[in-house]
């Protein structure tokens, strides 16, 4: 028996011909953590998914406790006690949390029907012995996201997994989830699972691995262990560059006042006032639950704006929705790009033109065909979004990197007077975040606003002008880019309990 | 690594196959038609022929504002009610008011259908857009009212439950009593107008990105209550215009006309592969369902089968196709994914 739990052997890929795995070689003990970082489309994924028995290798062997393991279906992986736990996770959230642990195999009852009583009983028993308050009847979808991961960690355990990978799995989670879960995956270490843990967040990674991996371009770059670990290092691997600066610098001036909120109220924001100058980039920070997202959304007219009005152009709007705000310049990112940015099984083509559309269309509404192609393909160009057939690939078959460039490319088809973007690097490779940044400085320098919420402060210092703090529904505090401060930042973003009426 | 011309050829295999998937249908009605024409007796006959483009006629026209409605994930079941009702109050106006037999019954008649036809679809495009009813429910409703009104109607109304119709210039528009190919050009300028619609233009291309993500369109600006509104009026005018065909071409208004088309209906547009859950599909693709759906009532009839398994056989093929179309779409979504890692 060899000492590694599994073995990676000359792992190869390829799709269509092109190879994007070029001989990966791993090893896994267990009871450690290891980490899995690299760019978007270096091939993370892909590897991830040979483990766990999405599709097979092409060359290349896996050995699992020194015995050959080359699994062709999912189950195969779940067979060998192998669990994979996905970045959207897998659980379904209009049934209960014993389904979703018993899922695969409901237990019946002698009469063949689903033993619930039994069911959930052991379900009990189980999330207790786990050290998990959780209620088997409690329903998915009332449950936070860190919990979530918690029951799909559960499963993951029920099974008496001996590898458990993770891909991306803190992107949802508040600090305090992440926290909970973190802990849950040092017991996991103690108890002699091997871990295997992808994320962006290199932070996360140095805190939890004992020995980090970087991939790119579909080979492993470099392993480091827990003690040589480096910022600079695992980063300028990552890129193949030197990475100078995280940020982009861009000389832009800052105008007269564009935009102003007052007074707004909406579901989670208890009156709040904001001004956007030409040219500026302001950040809006503060904890899960503050009110950012609520705030931007009822600016925008997603969800109603209970009182309070917008200015644009000089222009007030009382009662505000996306058709109007479009139609004054504004362009509005979501959080969530599955859900509210793209068409995801639709061609990369038909999600850059669509906001677009309306001003294209001629008589009887027709949409010039050569105009769309022209438009789509200097997008492409502009924006260097990877793709090599912008008809047949369809936005679900992009990176995240990539998908989020498609969002933007759309918007600033338009040139937008007025930019809100919620989170807009989210589950971005660090080479892509780059560029979005550019872009954003870019469209500020020629004079749009930019309105920026970001839960990584890191972030929100490195390219705005100014940046508002929000606790509570409130914004508490004001910081010039003079005054940033990360401390001071905290400090504002922490003072939610306090009543601070004035807004700057 | 593979080199530029491997590339090419794998993405020219993955363009056929999707045309093929794309394409299934016509392909199985081309087979089902040359098989027809050499061994159905009678099938090859002038008035067979007229006949089988005579049944497409109407049904495609009605099958296109369904179309419509399941591009967005919708359905809309009142199109029946739509035809009966139209039915019987146009039959009513030709024949049993003072307009009888004169062009202003004619042109009476046809507005009131229209009218029929808007009422019904408004109803229900509020119902579904402003109240955000689903249309399951919306339109299941409102073909048992119109469908009730029209039986009432004729019960009142008539003293049996049909009333032929004898003003010619009025049953010529479903190809009687005037050239057959009347209700065959107008069935063709539907087509080329929905068609030019759904696949040309803003409505369109809204259409389509509603039935695949409302709340991606909504963030884009995209008017969505509107279009989900426009899309049941356009059904309804269409089940109107269709009405009018179907009873011209039987010379009667009969109160239950709608009943038994449902199956066509949506067969025609499933078959054709336009999917129920919405975002994928088109015009052309009903057109091929409308040609193959009626091609098969055609052969059953020809062939003896007894009339009381058509809808058997029907059910088979539309369960065939939907599943079908699952199947393809899977496959398209993976040589998609295989095109993105090359």
């Amino acid at each position: 028996m060899s000492e590694y739990i599994l073995e990676l052997k000359d792992i190869r890929k390829g799709f269509f011909g092109v190879e994007v795995l070029h001989g990966v070689n791993l090893q896994f003990r267990p009871g450690e953590v290891y980490g899995l970082v690299g760019e978007n489309g270096a091939g993370k994924s892909t590897m991830m998914n040979i483990i766990g028995g999405v599709f097979p290798a092409d060359g290349g062997e896996m050995l699992l406790n020194g015995k050959p393991y080359a699994p062709q279906t999912p189950r195969d992986a779940k067979n060998a006690r192998i669990a994979f736990i996905h970045q959207e996770l897998n659980l379904f959230s209009n049934l209960s949390v014993a389904e979703n642990l018993f899922i695969d195999e409901l237990p019946r009852n002698k009469a063949g029907l689903v033993d619930y009583r039994y069911m959930r009983s052991e379900a009990g028993k189980r999330l207790k012995e786990l050290g998990l308050e959780i209620s088997p009847r409690a329903m998915v979808s009332d449950l936070p996201m860190g919990v979530r991961q918690t029951v799909e960690i559960a499963k993951a355990l029920l099974m008496d997994a001996q590898i458990i990978l993770f891909d991306e799995p803190t992107t949802s989670l508040s600090q305090k989830e992440k926290e909970y879960l973190f802990n849950t995956i040092r017991a996991l270490k103690q108890k002699g699972v091997a871990i295997v843990y992808i994320s962006h967040i290199l932070e996360d990674v140095f805190e939890l691995c004992d020995e980090v991996a970087v991939l790119r371009d579909g080979a492993i770059i470099g392993k480091r262990l827990k003690a040589e670990l480096n910022n600079d290092d695992i980063v300028s691997m990552m890129v193949g560059r030197k990475l100078e600066n995280a940020y982009p610098v861009v000389e832009k001036s800052i105008g007269e006042v564009m935009f102003t909120a007052r007074n707004v109220v909406a579901q989670g924001v208890k009156g709040c006032s904001l001004e956007l100058r030409h040219g500026e980039v302001l950040g809006i920070f503060g904890l899960m639950g503050a009110g950012r997202t609520e705030f931007v959304r009822a600016l925008y007219g997603l969800d109603p704006m209970v009182s309070g009005e917008i200015t644009i152009n000089g222009k007030t709007i009382s009662k505000p929705n996306p058709k109007l705000c479009i139609d004054e310049g504004m362009a509005f990112i979501s959080e969530d790009r599955r859900g509210e940015g793209l068409l995801m099984p639709k061609p990369v083509e038909d999600n850059l033109i669509l906001v677009k559309l309306d001003d294209i269309a001629g008589r009887f509404g027709k949409i010039p065909e050569k105009k769309v192609d022209e438009l789509t393909n200097h997008s492409i160009g502009d924006l260097s979004i990877k793709v090599s057939d912008k008809r047949l690939q369809l936005a679900t078959n992009l990176s995240g990197g990539n998908q989020q460039k498609v969002v933007v490319g759309k918007w600033l088809m338009k040139t937008p007077k007025m930019l809100i973007m919620d989170e807009p690097t989210r589950g971005v490779d660090v080479g892509a975040k780059y560029e979005i940044y550019s872009l954003i400085l870019d469209l500020a320098k020629n004079g749009s606003g930019v309105l920026c919420i970001s839960s990584e402060m890191e972030e929100l210092i490195g390219i705005c002008d100014r940046i508002l703090v929000m606790a509570n529904g409130r914004i508490t505090g004001e910081v010039e880019m003079k005054d940033f401060n990360q401390k001071r930042i905290m400090e504002y973003a922490l003072q939610g309990g306090e009543e601070n009426g004035e807004e700057h | 690594m593979s080199n530029k011309s491997n590339y090419e050829k794998n993405l020219r295999s993955i363009k056929l196959k999707r045309f093929l998937s794309d394409n299934a249908i016509l392909v199985i009605w081309v087979i089902f038609f040359a098989y027809s024409l050499i061994f159905v007796e009678g099938f090859a006959s002038a008035y067979n022929i007229k006949n089988y483009l005579g049944n497409c006629a109407p049904l495609l026209v009605v099958a296109a504002g369904l179309t419509i409605v399941t591009l967005n994930g919708g359905i809309d079941f009142s199109t029946t009610s739509v035809i009966s009702l139209v039915s019987t109050i146009s039959a009513y106006i030709l024949m049993s008011t003072p307009l009888v037999d004169t062009v202003w019954g004619i042109i009476v008649a046809i507005l009131a259908s229209f009218a029929i036809g808007a009422l019904v679809g408004s109803i229900n495009g509020l119902a579904v857009a402003k109240l955000k009813m689903p249309s399951f429910v919306a339109t299941l409703s409102s073909k048992l009212i119109f469908s009730g009104v029209a039986v009432w109607f004729g019960s009142v109304y008539y003293d049996k439950t049909s009333l032929s119709i004898s003003a010619k210039g009025f049953t010529a528009i479903g190809g009687k009593g005037g050239p057959f190919w009347i209700p065959l050009v107008l069935a063709a300028l539907v087509f080329l107008i929905v068609d030019f619609m759904l696949s040309k233009t803003l409505f369109g291309r809204r259409v389509y990105a509603i039935g695949v993500n409302p709340n991606a369109a909504k963030v884009s600006g995209m008017p969505v209550r509107k279009t989900i509104f426009m899309e049941f009026l356009i059904s309804g005018l269409l089940a109107s215009f269709a009405g009018i065909m179907y009873t011209a071409k039987n010379r009667a208004g009969i109160t239950t006309m709608g009943d038994e088309m449902f199956i066509n209906i949506v067969g025609a547009v499933v078959i054709g592969g336009t999917s129920p859950a919405g975002g994928f599909g088109s015009m052309k693709k009903t057109l091929y369902g409308v040609l193959f759906l009626s091609l098969l009532s055609t052969m059953l009839n020809l062939l003896g089968v007894p009339y009381t398994l058509y809808d058997v056989v029907k059910g088979v093929f539309v369960l065939i196709a939907a599943g079908l179309e699952l199947v393809t779409r899977e496959m398209n979504v993976r040589a998609a994914a295989k095109a993105a890692k090359m």
